[in-house]
């Protein structure tokens, strides 16, 4: 078989597989009315999601290490007792987000990576922040997950951003 | 090399207000300094390597090439090739995207260029106010007067 032939079979079984069905992807933005900095941070510590996210019972870094070292890993409960484990894949002072990846947690899903951005609302020293998620699950949970962390997760960690900084 | 970013929040959906700005020839439709615009050899207005020619209010002539159109990201980018302004080597960015929470539109508008030594301040305070501020407000007027109409 001729090279070219090869290469068109074998993107057709992937593109057959698992691969020709996007993955789900989670959006979620909004407008918090304080300066950046602020804002940024509380979002930067990753042992600090119990300080502003009201679902978090409790956090630690495995292994003692810092939070701000990338590759750490958190293993906190929510409040319903639920333990996660999540790992920081990057982080920049500079552009304003975190990347992470969820390793352990109770939910239906696979290969979840998630990333928070903050960026300055120059008209009103406002933030615009947006979380955004990708990870992979049977396609009959995808809606049910995607809604369900895009308001119990994400817009409520706005909401309760906003009410905490609100000056 | 002064960079200059300005952002806002236009209370609109976020598809309303790149139908309006991903037209590189509209800006004669809604921005206040510009007074008439045309895209260089009948080219649309969406071909990147496209040029606007354009008047500004005060009869200055300007030309600018499309450099990059993405109506999956919603942003644009642009440099100018000519303008009696001392700005060299200027190439803006603009991108939007959508605020879920309210069905608003975040709108990012930065540039970087070179000025005459001493001149930075000025023109970059010129460009920022002038023509960023000024077209947010001026999106602001026109979209608002469309859902009036």
């Amino acid at each position: 078989m001729c090279r070219a032939g090869r290469l068109a079979l074998l993107s057709k079984v992937d593109s057959s597989d698992r691969i020709a069905r996007p993955m789900p992807r989670i959006y979620v933005s909004s407008v918090i009315e304080a300066p950046p900095a602020r804002v940024w941070e509380r979002l930067r510590d990753f042992n600090g999601l119990p300080r502003w996210h009201p679902r978090i019972r409790d956090s630690r870094i495995e292994n003692g290490e810092p939070a701000d070292r990338v590759g750490c890993v958190r293993d906190f409960h929510l409040q319903n007792g639920d333990r996660l484990r999540e790992k920081l894949l990057g982080l920049s002072d500079y552009d304003m987000f975190c990347t992470y990846s969820i390793l352990e947690s109770p939910m239906p899903l696979s290969d979840y990576v998630a990333t928070l951005r903050l960026t300055p609302v120059t008209d009103g020293d406002r933030t615009f922040i947006e979380w955004t998620a990708e990870f992979d699950c049977a396609p009959e949970m995808a809606e049910q997950l995607v809604v369900g962390i895009g308001q119990d997760v994400f817009q409520a960690g706005f909401d309760a951003l906003k009410r905490q900084l609100a000056s | 090399m002064p960079k200059v970013v300005r952002s806002t929040v236009i209370d609109q959906p976020v598809d309303a207000v790149w139908a309006v700005l991903r037209d590189f020839n509209g800006h004669d439709q809604w921005h206040p300094a510009v007074a008439d615009s045309h895209i260089e050899r009948g080219l649309p207005s969406d071909r990147i390597g496209c040029v606007r020619r354009f008047h500004l209010r005060d009869g200055s002539e300007l030309r600018e090439l499309l450099l990059t159109l993405s109506d999956a990201d919603m942003a644009f980018s642009y440099c100018l090739l000519e303008t009696p302004v001392p700005l060299f080597n200027y190439v803006a960015h603009v991108r939007l995207a959508p605020v879920t929470d309210g069905d608003r539109t975040f709108w990012h508008w930065e540039s970087r260029f070179d000025t005459p030594a001493g001149r930075e301040r000025e023109l970059a305070e010129m460009v920022g106010r002038d023509i960023y501020e000024g077209g947010f407000a001026a999106i602001r007027a026109h979209l608002a007067q469309g859902m009036a109409a």
